[in-house]
């Protein structure tokens, strides 16, 4: 998304969140491609379009709590990752046999100790969403080890991770 | 199914969402309205005369709040204003004020209209720091009047006309000298 149209969206939001119905099919035409596109990446491809809608139901359902200080399509994609995540550990819950899920806990870990990782995880996913497309794909790129290890990329590594810890210590605290 | 109708119908369940996120967000006012309901009855207020009050006030805020734009942002504000109207009359009552006859006038009356002076205070600063407009400022007093109302009956139809009689006296003045 282009600076403009994100600054277009954040406008919109912040009327639809003051209750200008008018703002909401330009809203909508704005973030639904954005959203899908979020959910694309992040679900596997059966249970996209599944996690998509659910997630820009949940965007709009949420968008009188939205605050004009912060970027919209980050605060979108925040929740949609959330929404993602959840969608995922459902099927993973309804799955019967077959393959196990990639996120299983280490045989050695205990009950407790995989329950809190997961808890964690899913707190790390929802504020990756909140950051810049760029920043995610930087901590990603990292993350897999994928990454080009110049100074120019662990420039770019350390500033995202600046700002997730920001974004971090913003949702949850000091935790 | 094409795309495009496909798109409308996800768009029309965004709306409802969209909807029904404001409702209740809205509804979320409804517990202050109900305490102040019930601290007017507890202070001894009448039961129909509270309901009577306290229902048009419900609607009005819930109604307000989902509706948005300024009146609904006005919720909260007048909310708050109106509280001090409220809470000035039944605080006199519960500290041992008598409250019939001519010498429930002698301090309920009063109290009513300075509460209603700090609501029309609370109101005018508000609007000046938010640079609101004229629905917000009709809202905020709506919102506060009737919540001042709950605890104003305690000194009859002259309380509540004094309290209002105090949201303009107050806050016309600081509304006028902020503008300038």
């Amino acid at each position: 998304m282009e600076g403009g149209e994100r600054a277009e969206l954040r406008r919109l939001m912040a009327r639809l969140a003051g209750g200008d119905r008018a703002a909401f099919e330009p809203a909508f035409a704005l973030l639904w491609p954005q959203v899908r596109a979020f959910a694309a990446r992040y679900v596997a491809a059966a249970d996209a379009e599944d996690a998509a809608q659910a997630a820009l139901l949940r965007v709009f359902s949420r968008a009188s709590e939205y605050d004009p200080e912060r970027d919209a399509l980050a605060w979108a994609l925040g929740i949609a990752a959330w929404e993602c995540r959840t969608l995922r550990r459902k099927r993973e819950r309804r799955r019967e046999g077959g393959v196990p899920p990639p996120d299983r806990p280490d045989p050695g870990e205990s009950p407790e100790e995989a329950v809190i990782a997961r808890d964690l995880s899913a707190a790390a996913e929802a504020v990756l969403g909140t950051l810049r497309r760029i920043d995610i794909e930087t901590i990603t790129a990292a993350a897999a080890g994928s990454g080009l290890r110049g100074a120019m990329f662990r420039k770019r590594l350390s500033r995202a991770l600046g700002r997730l810890r920001i974004a971090w210590r913003a949702r949850h605290g000091g935790r | 199914m094409a795309a495009d109708e496909l798109d409308l119908r996800l768009q029309a369940r965004a709306r409802r969402a969209y909807e029904l996120g404001r409702l209740l967000a809205a509804l979320r006012l409804a517990p202050f309205v109900l305490a102040a309901a019930g601290a007017a009855i507890a202070c001894g207020r009448p039961f129909p005369v509270t309901c009577a009050l306290a229902l048009p006030l419900l609607l009005l805020s819930v109604g307000l709040a989902y509706g948005g734009g300024p009146a609904g942002r006005a919720v909260v504000p007048g909310l708050l204003a109106g509280a001090g109207a409220l809470a000035a009359p039944l605080l006199m009552a519960t500290v041992g004020h008598a409250c019939f006859g001519p010498a429930c006038m002698s301090l309920a009356l009063p109290a009513c209209v300075v509460g209603g002076g700090l609501a029309g205070v609370v109101i005018a600063r508000t609007t000046v720091r938010r640079d609101a407009d004229l629905p917000f400022v009709l809202g905020a007093l709506a919102v506060a009047a009737l919540t001042g109302a709950l605890g104003c009956t305690l000194a009859g139809a002259a309380g509540v006309l004094g309290m209002l009689a105090g949201v303009v006296v107050a806050g016309a003045p600081v509304l006028v000298a902020t503008r300038r």
